[in-house]
Parts: structure tokens; C-alpha cells; sequence
């Protein structure tokens, strides 16, 4: 199977550039698997990131053939040949496929991804009821893998404003925790034209997601909840 | 946050606007589908009713809300030189507020001339 895939190093190469490789793909191989092989075999040069293999870690976020995905869990025999391997868009190269996602981080920061308490700390945990976790699911799940972000035309256009569908997704996942008590706090953070209202529900978070998690829909809960709060 | 542009607001703006364009339009193909005025006096008199004119002036001013939130969001999204981006929105908010007056002149005059 014939794989194309983005090279740069910017320490020796003009501009980036696409690789032909040809490599024998057996069933169920997945295109970390191939990555692997290729960088075994055929140029140790190859760089790329990648660490559990299984979908946990997000370490091996790439574009391929135009969609962002992980690379561990996606098989080779979802793809037509040539394979066009490039790294998530929008971001800077740092050499092949890896880019750096400090600004993505940032943003996942900016949102204050942990329980906030007024109250003094209970001696044991703080208890919820069914339904109250329930509403948390579809939001804890994710890794942070940054599909998503760096496939949302509003982050490439303002990445250091917008605060982008994993950091939203995650605002929700703690304003919507019955257990958080500052939801005037981070509703009022949100405020302004850039931070959450950059997003225009084009909704290529949805479809990139491998978790199948939906950013959009808790923007949208983010919106209504602060439209709640302001009336 | 008082020194940002708003967000909430433009957002609700944006979409309460675009209800009202949504049903104005099919009132206004409706009225033009069943009862289609045939001359000037008889889009003078319609005009002339107060409720249709109101009703028309809302629609323009929704339609005004609208573009200004809409360019507005294109501007930010992409134009990101602050001078640029200063000049384009007055320029857009001018020829908003223009095309505004003028229609209100249009739809007062329209009426006004009815006998």
C-alpha cells in the first residue's frame, strides 16, 4: 500500500514536503502499526509521537487523507491508497508529524479543568446522585488528544482567543458538575466575543471525535445556561 | 469584561432576529403568493396600513441586527490588522445604518402618498 507523508525538519529542509513509501499492510493493522514499521524498516528519520497504542493516552493525533484521527485505533484498511499521512492542521511543526500544542493546553487551562468548592471540604468524598452523574458522561471521556480543536476552523483562525470544542467540552463537564460551585465564575470568563462565541457550529469536532464525544452540544448548553443566567 | 464586544448579546440578537426574519418571510411570501397588490395605490394603501409598515420596519431592522452580527463575526474571524478591522466595521455599521434610514424614508413615503 502506497503511504504519502508529510516530512519537515526544520533544521535541514527549505520547506516541507511530502514521502512516498510503498509497505506491505496485513489485516487489522492500524496506522500506528504502519507509522512503526515504516520508521523500523524504511527511515528511522521518521518522527511522530504515540505511546499506549489503544486509544487512551492521545498521543498520535494525525490527519489522514484530509480527517484528523488517532492513529492507533484507525486500520490501515479504512483508507484508499495513497494514504496521505499529514500532522493536525494549524499547528506548528515541529518535525514531521509533530506539532506543538502548547496553545491547545493553554486553552484546556484557561477553562479551570477542576472542581472549584466554596464550601469547606467534606472529611469523605462529595456524594452525587445517579442522575447527577449522569450528566457528566459524554464529557469525562475525553483525552485530550486535540482531534477536535485542531480540526475547528475558528481555532486556526484565532487560537490564541478561541478557547476551542475540547476546552468548551470540558468548561461544560465542570459547570455542569453538580459537585462545582462557581458557575457565575466561569460563565462570566466565557463572556466576550472570542472565548466561546468564536464557535460557529461547524461541528468538525463532532465528526473527528474518537471518542464520539459531541463539543458541540455543550456549547450549546453553554450558551443556553449562560442566556439562563443573564435574564 | 466590559471593555470586550459582547458575545451573549450578539449571539441572542443574532438568533432572536433571525425568528422574526424566518416568519416575516413566510408572511411576506404569502402576501405576495394570494393577494399581490396590482398597482401602486394598491401598495400604497397596504403600506399604509400601520400594522404592515410596523411590521415591515421591524423586518428591515432585524435584517440590519443580523448582517451586523454576521459581518461582524466574519470581520473578527478573519480581518485581524485592528485598523483594518476598525475601518471595515464602521464601514459596514455606516452603510447598515444608511440602507436603515433610507428604507424608513421608502416605507413613510409609500404611505404618505396614499389618497
Amino acid at each position: 500500500m502506497k503511504f504519502r507523508i508529510y516530512r519537515y525538519d526544520p533544521d535541514r529542509d527549505a520547506a516541507p514536503y511530502l514521502q512516498d513509501f510503498q509497505l506491505e499492510v496485513h489485516p487489522g493493522m492500524m496506522l500506528r502499526d504502519a507509522l512503526m514499521a515504516l520508521k523500523d524498516q524504511q527511515d528511522d528519520s521518521l518522527s511522530f509521537r504515540h505511546s499506549c497504542g489503544e486509544g487512551v493516552c492521545g498521543s498520535d493525533g494525525i490527519n489522514v487523507n484530509g480527517r484528523n484521527c488517532l492513529g492507533c485505533i484507525t486500520p490501515v484498511s479504512d483508507f484508499k491508497a495513497p494514504v496521505t499521512i499529514r500532522p493536525l492542521p494549524g499547528r506548528p511543526v515541529i518535525r514531521d508529524l509533530v506539532v506543538d500544542m502548547s496553545q491547545f493546553y493553554q486553552q484546556y487551562r484557561a477553562v479551570k479543568p477542576y472542581l472549584i468548592r466554596k464550601d469547606p471540604l467534606p472529611e469523605q468524598e462529595i456524594l452525587q446522585s445517579p442522575a447527577q452523574r449522569e450528566r457528566l458522561d459524554g464529557l469525562y471521556e475525553c483525552i485530550l488528544c486535540g482531534c477536535c480543536s485542531t480540526a475547528c476552523p475558528s481555532f486556526w483562525w484565532n487560537p490564541d482567543k478561541f478557547h476551542g470544542p475540547q476546552a468548551l467540552l470540558q468548561a461544560w463537564r465542570f459547570l455542569t458538575d453538580s459537585r462545582d460551585q462557581a458557575t457565575e465564575e466561569r460563565l462570566d470568563a466565557l463572556e466576550g466575543p472570542y472565548k466561546l462565541f468564536r464557535c460557529h457550529t461547524i461541528m468538525n469536532c463532532v465528526e473527528v471525535c474518537p471518542k464520539q464525544l459531541n463539543p458541540t452540544r455543550a456549547i450549546g448548553q453553554i450558551k443556553d445556561l449562560m442566556l439562563r443566567h443573564s435574564i | 469584561m466590559s471593555r470586550q464586544a459582547t458575545g451573549l448579546r450578539a449571539w441572542v440578537l443574532q438568533r432572536i432576529s433571525a425568528i422574526y426574519l424566518g416568519i416575516y418571510f413566510i408572511y411576506i411570501i404569502g402576501h405576495f403568493v394570494f393577494d399581490p397588490p396590482d398597482s401602486y395605490q394598491a401598495w400604497s394603501g397596504w403600506l399604509a396600513d400601520p400594522f404592515v409598515a410596523v411590521a415591515m420596519l421591524l423586518f428591515f431592522a432585524a435584517v440590519l441586527i443580523h448582517a451586523w452580527v454576521g459581518v461582524r463575526d466574519v470581520l473578527i474571524d478573519y480581518v485581524h490588522p485592528i485598523m483594518a478591522r476598525v475601518t471595515l466595521l464602521t464601514l459596514t455599521g455606516l452603510s447598515l445604518i444608511g440602507s436603515g434610514l433610507w428604507v424608513m424614508r421608502t416605507i413613510y413615503l409609500a404611505g404618505a402618498t396614499v389618497r
